[in-house]
């Protein structure tokens, strides 16, 4: 597998050009993403007014609905809504949740925590279980490589709405060992945070048991073990670095992979967070609130593959054009 | 609901004194109730957008509202109106005004005392187009005021009489809150709304959970409640859990007591533990039906609505995927409502029957598809499935009538929609068959879906008369029953609307709506009130 990030720019900018093309990057994707948000939710069948009224079971009467429309601006064109609302997004106003009543901003605030304390439990222990599995193929032998292999390709299929139930039945209702919905506490925590972690476990540990594979058959291990380095050394300090590469390059994929999952997630375990509030407030046509989760996420998608780009320049062990002492190996 | 709670009870308590469970119950084999502790239910609905049940007006609403907001009167489990926050009733002679005597001593859990002028206050809240209340507003349409005559006597004057009015009052969605409260922004009520019931809210956390705890000084339950005083329960803590295996799973595992919108599946599951008890509440209002549009084509032709019902083999389909949990409707009411008509044998299955009504109107031909056609026009019917109000086990239902009417040569086309994309297509005509769950108090429900001012869309594109019926006569009686106070002829009046609405092939009863709810067996003292059959908690204990 080719390295994501072969090669740093052959010619460094200064910091403050390549900062302001980053910034200008960022607002234009915010800017794109609402609009393109913006227009598909309000195109698909539906009246929101309707909605916020109660939906099923309660007609609402005309004057109800006038009020309601009156309320959130819903009776002005389109395009005056849209330019409406980005002039009140540009001064960082996300609006109000049309079925929370909330401020969308307190909305996020209250959800966000949730949902990033899920992902991030995931990942962590997405990367040890991927970890676990690439060493023990490497090491384990013809036998521990195909079954790894087939571990790690049956897991990254799995549905995360099927494994979820999975789980529920296996430790909640057979063994009764966790409850089956989220509870405060770490105990509510485990089967969430493994429904998400399984499936990632499975990609990263194909990617990190390829590169793992490559470290250890490369001069380099073969020189640190020459050097009379340990089999723990040369695992831990010369190939595991070679094979977390890679993996640190799927970070920016795994996060929006891990968000999408917190969707299913979070409303089947009952767990609080943004991504049950986005589920609802796509089938509210609750506008604002949809662009605001999805504006969030983007913005935490940019932030994730920047800090990306710098962790592969901290961990790359190879040296880069101009710096050419940083590796050690 | 004729659960034998005692017996069960002490079975479970045996069952755990063998197993040498140690919990120490607090619980009496003998049926006692305890006071004390706080029960966990759990709901499969969706959240509330608020806690008002006047704003907006919907069944999730309805569910939580039970449990601290009451309504002028109620019913009992034979139908009849009963005492509630008021004592007594008395309509005047020319049906123009009612006086209701309120209960003395209540007190909302504001302080607030309730007297005639919270009924005139909540009235007016209703019908406040600022509260944009849609369920409430359309309850009072013929009430143009209420006065206190004195304290507690409010009179309540109507446009023109209504037999529906005690029916509508006693719906939740009419349910009467603190004047004080009311006064407060909308924000802050739809978040803490204040009542005189059994409980009251401290805490809503949204898509988590709403706390509630015990009003102390508790003093107005219905007529029909078990015990007078404060509850038993010290809290219940109403949480949201939208995902039906998980919500059973936490029901098995003792996390949460009571849930909610439980599956056939599940219902079934759940008899072969000593743990659960069933609880069926069928709504009352209209029964789940399907909706035949007779406005456009081929719906037109009153030929080719009775060919489709004929063609389509409910029971076979009920049976199968609703494992007995379910029992067929020939109504277009519940079978909750008393002035229900049944009609089993205009619904018959018949495929010869189908073959002969459509060769008889014209549709002779079929194509190489199998499907029969008309000057080359395929016979093809728009079927809009709202996935958020039919179950799963409801859209394999319409799947396998699909694949019967089939047979007789109808092109059904299932398109399963999100609630909004549901009313769009409702508003703009496109369908030929629909199933909308409408939940009411009483027969007046038949005016709201089949009165021919119901076809007229809302500016929202929403109307109620889905099958679009529009005839005089029908309105006539409908209108003129809405007007009888008298009961026998009121009776006689819904007798002919129903019997014009079945014989008229504009809907396909399928069953009652269901509402069906498990609890484990340490709860005792849980009922569905015999309004909206929503549960309450007010006479529930815990034995744990």
């Amino acid at each position: 597998m080719a390295l994501p990030v072969a090669a740093a720019p052959p010619v460094r900018r200064g910091p403050l050009p390549w900062l302001l093309l980053r910034l200008g990057g960022v607002v234009f994707v915010l800017w794109a993403v609402a609009t393109v948000t913006f227009f598909a939710i309000r195109l698909i069948p539906g009246d929101p007014a309707e909605a916020v009224l109660g939906g099923p079971g309660s007609q609402a009467s005309a004057a109800a609905l006038a009020q309601v429309r009156a309320d959130y601006g819903l009776d002005l064109p389109l395009p005056l809504q849209y330019l409406h609302y980005l002039g009140r997004l540009a001064a960082g106003d996300l609006g109000r949740s049309y079925s929370l009543r909330e401020p969308v901003g307190a909305v996020i605030g209250q959800n966000l925590g949730g949902t990033l304390l899920l992902a991030l439990l995931s990942l962590l222990t997405a990367a040890v279980i991927a970890l676990a599995l690439a060493a023990w193929s490497t090491r384990g032998g013809r036998w521990a490589s195909a079954v790894t292999w087939v571990l790690e390709v049956v897991s990254a299929a799995l549905p995360h709405f099927w494994l979820a139930i999975s789980l529920i039945l296996l430790f909640s209702t057979t063994l009764g060992w966790l409850p089956p919905v989220s509870v405060p506490g770490p105990a509510g925590l485990v089967l969430p945070v493994l429904t998400l972690a399984i499936p990632l476990a499975g990609f990263l540990g194909q990617v990190m048991r390829e590169s793992l594979l490559d470290a250890l058959g490369s001069p380099f291990v073969l020189a640190a073990r020459a050097r009379g380095e340990s089999e723990a050394g040369v695992f831990w300090r010369h190939a595991l670095r070679h094979a977390a590469i890679p993996a640190i390059g799927l970070a920016g994929w795994a996060f929006g992979a891990l968000i999408s999952g917190a969707v299913v997630v979070e409303t089947i375990f009952a767990r609080p967070g943004i991504g049950r509030s986005l589920l609802s407030a796509v089938q509210l046509r609750d506008v604002p609130l949809v662009i605001g989760v999805v504006l969030v996420v983007a913005l935490g998608y940019m932030l994730v593959t920047t800090l990306t780009d710098l962790a592969d320049r901290l961990i790359d062990p190879r040296p880069a054009p101009t710096t050419a002492h940083r590796g050690r190996s | 609901m004729k659960r034998f709670v005692a017996p069960l009870i002490a079975i479970a308590s045996v069952a755990l004194l063998v197993a040498g469970c140690s919990t120490t119950s607090t619980g009496s084999s003998d049926g006692k109730p305890v006071a004390g502790g706080t029960l966990v239910y759990a709901t499969g609905d969706a959240e509330p957008t608020c806690l008002d049940p006047h704003v907006g007006g919907n069944y999730p609403q309805a569910l939580v509202a039970t449990q601290y907001l009451e309504s002028l009167v109620s019913k009992n489990k034979a139908g009849d109106i009963i005492p509630w926050l008021a004592t007594k009733w008395s309509e005047s002679a020319d049906g123009l005004s009612w006086d209701f005597t309120l209960r003395t001593g209540v007190k909302f859990t504001d302080g607030t005392p309730f007297e005639a002028d919270a009924v005139a206050a909540n009235v007016a809240h209703l019908q406040d187009p600022a509260t944009a209340s849609s369920t409430g507003y359309l309850a009072l349409q013929k009430v143009t005021g209420v006065t206190a005559v004195d304290r507690h006597t409010a009179r309540i004057t109507l446009s023109s009489p209504d037999s529906a009015l005690l029916d509508s009052l006693s719906q939740p969605w009419l349910a009467i809150e603190s004047p004080t409260a009311l006064k407060r922004s909308q924000a802050v009520n739809c978040e803490s709304p204040v009542g005189t019931g059994p409980f009251v809210v401290t805490k809503w956390t949204h898509q988590q959970s709403i706390s509630l705890v015990r009003n102390e000084g508790y003093t107005s339950p219905p007529a029909d409640a078990a015990h007078t005083g404060a509850a038993y329960l010290k809290a219940i803590d109403w949480r949201f859990l939208p995902d039906s295996v998980s919500r059973y799973a936490a029901l098995t595992a003792g996390t949460v007591d009571v849930i909610d919108n439980v599956q056939p599946d599940t219902l079934v599951a759940a008899k072969k533990s000593k743990d659960l008890v069933a609880l069926d509440a069928p709504r009352p209002g209209a029964s789940n039906r399907i909706e035949l549009n007779s406005s456009i084509a081929p719906f037109d032709d009153a030929r080719v609505r009775e060919a489709f019902i004929r063609s389509a083999n409910v029971n076979d389909a009920v049976t199968s995927l609703f494992f007995g949990t379910a029992t067929r409707s020939y109504s277009a009411l519940s079978s909750v409502e008393k002035l229900g008509v049944s009609e089993p044998k205009l619904f018959g299955y018949d495929q010869k029957a189908a073959a002969t009504l459509l060769d008889a109107a014209g549709w002779g031909t079929k194509n190489a598809d199998g499907y029969r056609t008309k000057n080359g026009t395929v016979l093809e019917l728009d079927f809009p499935v709202s996935t958020n109000q039919s179950i799963p086990a409801e859209q394999s239902l319409f799947e396998q009538l699909q694949a019967t009417s089939k047979q007789a040569g109808f092109k059904v086309n299932l398109h399963p929609l999100d609630l909004s994309s549901w009313y769009g297509a409702l508003g703009k005509n496109q369908y030929n068959l629909v199933s909308a769950p409408y939940t009411k108090v009483g027969p007046d429900v038949l005016r709201i879906l089949f009165d021919s001012a119901g076809t007229k869309p809302a500016p929202s594109g929403y109307f109620a008369n889905h099958s679009q019926v529009k005839d005089p006569a029908l309105d006539a009686l409908l209108e003129k029953a809405a007007q009888t106070s008298d009961q026998t002829e009121r009776a006689s009046l819904y007798k002919k609307a129903q019997e014009i609405v079945l014989g008229g092939f504009y809907i396909l009863p399928l069953y009652d709506q269901q509402n069906h709810f498990l609890r484990r067996s340490v709860v005792s003292g849980l009922r569905a009130m015999p309004t909206v059959s929503t549960p309450t908690m007010y006479d529930a204990w815990l034995s744990r």
